[in-house]
C-alpha cells in the first residue's frame, strides 16, 4: 500500500515538473517574456467600447 | 483661459501654433485647433473610430505632428512572411514613448478589416501583425500606422541586435529547463540525504538515483551545451576558462553519478544541475541586457529620415533619397519634421529638438545661419538648410559608428575567475590522472582506482569556486541598484575596481544642465519690479531659459498677460497693464525700433563675453532690465571630487564648451585637470591618453557627443537623465543624478572585489583541505556533500555581506 501511494506521488510530482516545463516552453516560443513593460499597462486599459455594455457607443 | 494669446495649442500635438495658421474646427460644440491638415486628419480618425480616449490617457505628452518624408511602400514587400491563409510582418515604429501609443496602435490596428492580430513591442518599438492575404496587405498595415501619425520601418535593425535577441532566448530556454529540472533532482537528492541518517528502502534509493539520472542528462548535455561548446573552443587555443571549469565540474559530477549507478557508490547530480542553473541565470540577465543596448542603437540611426525634399532653382521642391544628395544641395525642412542631414540653415526661423544628440530637453533656436544636425526634430517654422554632410558623415551617424566600433573592442567580460580557472583546471586534471595512475600502480582495481580519479574531480570542482565571483557580482549589482546605480554588466563592478581616473563632461554632468537666473540689473526701476515683469511675460514661455525667468518669480504674484507672442530666436512681447513690454535678445528691441543705451549694451556684452546668456526687457522705448542666465554647477559636484581625490583617483574635465566657461565650472568643482573644446572623438581620444598616464578610466557623460567616450572608458556612468544613446553606451546610469554616486560606486566596487578574492580564497581553502583526502579516498561521501554545503554557505553569507558594507 505504502509502496504505491509513494510511487504514485513520485509520479504526480514528475507529471506537474513536466507540465510547467511545457507551459514554460510556450511561453519562451510565443515570445510571452519579449516584452515585460507593456503587460502592466494594458490592464488599465478600457474594453474596446462597442463591448462595453451600458457604454455609449462609438461617435455617440 | 487666455482666448486672446496670438498663439493656440494644437488639439492633436500640443505644439504652439500661430493664431493666422492655425485650422479651426468646431466639434461637438468645443472649439479645436490644429497646426496642420496632418492633425486634422489624425484626430479625425480618431473620432471616428472612438479611440479620443488616447487623449485622456496620454497626460502632457506630445505625439509631434504627423512625420512628412516617408519611404516607399515597396521597401516594406522583404519584411512580409506569407504562409497559405495568414501573412505577418515585423515592423520597427518610431514615435512610440508611451503605453497610449502602444493602445493606440493596436486598438486601431485590430479594427481594421483583414487583420488578424496586432502585437507591439513597448520596449523595442516593434510591432508583430499579422493578416488575412485574401483581405489586406502590407501596403494598408504601413498606411494605416501612417495615418495615426507613426512612422513605421521595415525591420532593417542592425544584425548584430537580431542576433543578441536570439541569444537571450536560447539562453532563456536552457536556464529554464535547467532550473525545472534541477528543482526535481534537489527535491529528490533531499530523499537519498535524509535516507542517509534515517534508513532508506534499498529499492527507493535506487529509483530515486536513476530519477535524478535522467533528470539532470537533459540538464548537463542540453542546458550545458554552451559551456561544452565553449570548453572545446578553449581546449582548441590551449586556454581554460570558466566555461572549461564549469563544465568539468559538472560533467564529473554527473559521469560520477552515472558510473556510480552501476558499480555502486554516490551521486553528485544535484551539484551538477545546480552549477549549471546559477551560471545559466548570470548569462541570461547579461545577454538581455546587452540586446536592449543593441536595441536602443539601432533606434537611434532611424531618427535620420530616409527621403528628403530638395528644393530645385525653378523655385518647387521635389522629394529625394537622402542619399542621392550632396554638399551644397539645398533642402526644404517643414515643421515636425525630422532633419535629414547635417547643414546650416540659409533660410527660415524656428527651433529644434535636438535632445537625442544634446540631452538638453529644451528646443533650440534657429536662423539663417546656424547649424542644424540629422535626426533633431524641426518646430514650429519652415528651414531652407544647405547641406554639410550626409549619410554615414553625419555627427549622429559618426557618434552611432565609434560608440559601435569602442564596443565590439571592448574585451569579453574578463572574469576573476576566468583567470583562476586558466591554471586551476589543468592542475586539478593532473591531481586526478594522478590519482588514477598511483591507484593502478598500487594495485587497486580499475574501476576503484577510476572512481577515486572522478571523485577528486567532484570534490575539487567548483561549486564554491564557480559561485564565488558571480554572487559577489550579484549582491554588488543589486546592492549598487539601492543606491540609485544602475549596472548593466558584472565586469562594470569589477573595472570600477581598478580605475584612477575619473573623467568628467560639463554640461548636464557636473552642471544641471539647465539654465537659472543668476542676475537681475534694473535700470531706472526697482530690481523687484524688473524681474516681476519679466517673469510674468515669461509665465507661458516654452524656451528654457524664459522658464528659467518665470521660475524665480514665485507664480501667484507674477501678474496677468495679455497679447503675448512669441518671435522664436529672439523673444517674447506682451501687455501688462495695457503697457507694451519686449523681453528677449538685442535684435528684437532693435526691430522695434527701441534704442539701447550705452549702459545696457555694456552689460549686455559683459555677460555676452562671460558665456551667460543675457536678455533685455523693454517698455518699447527704453531698456528697463538686464535679465542674465547660467547654467549651474550642481549643489554636490565639489563634495564628489574631493572624496573622489581623498582616494587617490586623479580627477579631469572634458568639455566642448570654451575654455573661460570650463574654467569657471572647474574652479567651483575644484577640478584643476581642464580640456576645453573637445569633439566627441576628441572625448575619446582624451579618455585613450588618460588611461595611459593615470590607469584605467571613468567617464561619466549624458549627451550624444559624450558616448564614444563612455563606449572607449573602462566604466562609462551617464547621467539618468541623458540621451538614450549615452545611457546604452554607458555600463553604469547614476538614476538619482547624485555626483556622490560616484565616489561610492568606487568604493562599493573595491568591497565587491575583496570580497571575491575571499570567497576565492575561501574556496581554495576547501579544496586544499579536501582534495588529499579524496586523492586518499578517505573522504566520506557525507563529508564531501557538507563540506560542499559549508564551502558554498561561506560564499553566500561573504557575499551578502555587500549589501551593508561599503557604504
Amino acid at each position: 500500500m505504502t509502496v504505491d501511494t509513494t510511487l504514485l506521488l513520485i509520479a504526480v510530482s514528475l507529471a506537474l515538473g513536466f507540465a510547467a516545463w511545457l507551459l514554460f516552453l510556450w511561453a519562451v516560443k510565443s515570445d510571452q517574456f519579449d516584452d515585460v513593460e507593456r503587460p502592466k499597462h494594458r490592464m488599465l486599459d478600457d474594453d474596446p467600447e462597442e463591448r462595453g455594455p451600458g457604454r455609449t457607443g462609438s461617435g455617440g | 483661459m487666455r482666448a486672446d494669446r496670438a498663439t493656440a495649442a494644437c488639439s492633436h500635438c500640443l505644439l504652439e501654433v500661430p493664431e493666422t495658421s492655425a485650422i479651426r474646427e468646431t466639434i461637438d460644440g468645443k472649439e479645436a485647433t490644429f497646426c496642420c491638415p496632418g492633425c486634422m486628419a489624425i484626430h479625425a480618425l480618431l473620432r471616428s473610430e472612438g479611440l479620443t480616449g488616447f487623449y485622456d490617457r496620454r497626460g502632457g505628452w506630445s505625439p509631434g505632428p504627423p512625420e512628412t518624408v516617408r519611404i516607399p511602400l515597396d521597401a516594406f514587400d522583404g519584411a512580409v512572411r506569407a504562409s497559405g491563409r495568414q501573412a505577418e510582418a515585423d515592423l520597427v515604429i518610431s514615435g512610440i514613448r508611451c503605453a497610449s501609443c502602444v493602445w493606440l496602435i493596436e486598438r486601431y490596428l485590430g479594427g481594421r478589416p483583414g487583420i488578424l492580430s496586432t502585437r507591439v513591442n513597448f520596449a523595442t518599438g516593434r510591432a508583430r501583425v499579422s493578416w488575412d492575404p485574401s483581405e489586406t496587405g502590407i501596403e494598408a498595415v504601413v498606411l494605416a500606422i501612417r495615418a495615426l501619425g507613426y512612422t513605421p520601418y521595415p525591420p532593417d535593425s542592425l544584425p548584430a541586435g537580431d542576433a543578441l535577441r536570439r541569444e537571450a532566448s536560447d539562453l532563456l530556454l536552457r536556464f529554464g529547463t535547467a532550473a525545472f529540472l534541477s528543482m526535481q533532482v534537489m527535491l529528490f537528492t533531499a530523499g537519498l540525504y535524509a535516507g542517509y541518517f534515517q534508513g532508506i528502502d534499498a529499492r527507493y534509493a535506487d529509483l530515486f538515483r536513476w530519477l535524478c539520472f535522467l533528470l539532470s542528462t537533459p540538464v548537463v548535455f542540453y542546458s550545458g551545451a554552451p559551456f561544452l561548446l565553449g570548453a572545446l573552443h578553449g581546449a582548441r587555443h590551449g586556454a581554460f576558462g570558466m566555461d572549461a571549469l564549469v563544465f568539468l565540474g559538472a560533467f564529473s559530477a554527473y559521469g560520477y553519478g552515472a558510473a556510480s549507478l552501476f558499480l555502486g557508490g554516490d551521486v553528485y547530480f544535484d551539484t551538477a544541475t545546480m552549477i549549471l542553473t546559477l551560471i545559466l541565470l548570470g548569462r541570461y540577465i547579461e545577454a538581455v541586457a546587452r540586446s536592449r543596448a543593441a536595441d536602443g542603437i539601432s533606434r537611434l540611426v532611424r531618427l535620420a529620415p530616409v527621403m528628403a525634399r530638395k528644393a530645385i532653382p525653378d523655385g518647387r521642391t521635389v522629394d529625394v533619397p537622402v542619399a542621392s544628395l550632396s554638399p551644397g544641395d539645398l533642402v526644404e525642412i517643414v515643421p515636425g519634421e525630422r532633419m535629414p542631414v547635417d547643414g546650416n540653415v540659409v533660410e527660415g526661423n524656428s527651433e529644434a529638438d535636438e535632445s537625442m544628440l544634446t540631452g538638453e530637453a529644451a528646443p533650440v533656436s534657429k536662423i539663417a545661419g546656424d547649424p542644424v544636425v540629422a535626426g533633431a526634430l524641426n518646430g514650429t517654422g519652415r528651414l531652407l538648410v544647405r547641406v554639410a554632410r550626409t549619410g554615414a558623415d553625419t555627427v549622429l551617424s559618426r557618434v552611432v559608428q565609434s560608440v559601435e566600433e569602442a564596443q565590439a573592442r571592448k574585451a569579453p567580460i574578463q572574469r576573476a575567475a576566468d583567470r583562476v580557472a586558466r591554471f586551476f583546471a589543468p592542475v586539478i586534471l593532473l591531481i586526478a590522472a594522478g590519482t588514477v595512475f598511483f591507484g593502478l600502480h598500487g594495485g587497486s582495481l580499475p574501476h576503484a582506482a577510476l572512481m577515486s580519479g572522478i571523485a577528486v574531480l567532484v570534490i575539487a570542482c567548483p561549486c564554491a569556486l564557480g559561485l564565488a565571483t558571480p554572487l559577489a557580482v550579484l549582491v554588488g549589482t543589486t546592492s549598487a541598484q539601492a543606491r540609485g546605480i544602475l549596472i548593466r554588466g558584472g565586469d562594470v563592478l569589477e573595472q570600477a575596481a581598478k580605475v584612477r581616473c575619473v573623467l568628467f563632461d560639463k554640461t548636464g554632468t557636473l552642471t544641471l544642465g539647465r539654465p537659472r537666473l543668476t542676475d537681475v540689473e534694473a535700470i531706472g526701476i526697482g530690481r523687484e519690479e524688473a524681474l516681476r515683469l519679466a517673469a510674468s511675460l515669461e509665465s507661458s514661455s516654452e524656451h528654457a531659459i524664459g522658464r528659467a525667468i518665470a521660475k524665480a518669480y514665485p507664480a501667484d504674484r507674477r501678474l496677468p498677460v495679455q497679447g503675448f507672442r512669441a518671435h522664436p530666436g529672439e523673444g517674447i512681447e506682451g501687455e501688462i497693464d495695457g503697457m507694451r513690454y519686449l523681453l528677449g535678445r538685442p535684435e528684437l528691441l532693435e526691430r522695434f525700433g527701441v534704442a539701447i543705451d550705452s549702459e545696457a549694451s555694456r552689460a549686455y556684452a559683459a555677460h555676452s563675453a562671460a558665456r551667460r546668456s543675457a536678455v533685455l526687457l523693454s517698455n518699447g522705448s527704453k531698456t528697463l532690465a538686464i535679465l542674465s542666465t547660467e547654467d549651474a554647477l550642481r549643489p554636490e559636484a565639489a563634495a564628489a571630487v574631493s572624496l573622489l581625490r581623498a582616494s587617490g583617483t586623479t580627477v579631469v574635465m572634458v568639455t566642448g564648451d570654451d575654455p573661460g566657461v570650463a574654467a569657471r565650472v572647474a574652479g567651483g568643482s575644484g577640478i584643476d585637470n581642464v580640456h576645453a573644446r573637445v569633439s566627441p572623438e576628441g572625448k575619446r581620444e582624451e579618455v585613450r591618453r588618460a588611461r595611459e598616464r593615470f590607469g584605467p578610466v571613468l567617464v561619466v557623460g549624458d549627451g550624444v557627443n559624450d558616448a564614444p567616450a563612455l563606449a572607449e572608458a573602462d566604466v562609462g556612468v551617464a547621467m539618468g537623465r541623458g540621451t538614450g544613446l549615452a545611457i546604452h553606451s554607458a555600463g553604469a546610469t547614476l538614476i538619482t543624478e547624485d555626483l556622490l554616486r560616484i565616489p561610492a560606486l568606487l568604493a562599493l566596487s573595491r568591497a565587491t572585489m575583496r570580497v571575491i578574492r575571499q570567497n576565492l580564497f575561501w574556496a581554495f581553502s576547501y579544496n586544499l583541505a579536501a582534495v588529499p583526502l579524496a586523492v586518499a579516498g578517505k573522504l566520506h561521501p557525507i563529508a564531501a556533500a557538507a563540506f560542499m554545503v559549508g564551502s558554498s554557505l561561506l560564499v553566500v553569507g561573504n557575499s551578502l555581506r555587500l549589501r551593508k558594507g561599503g557604504r
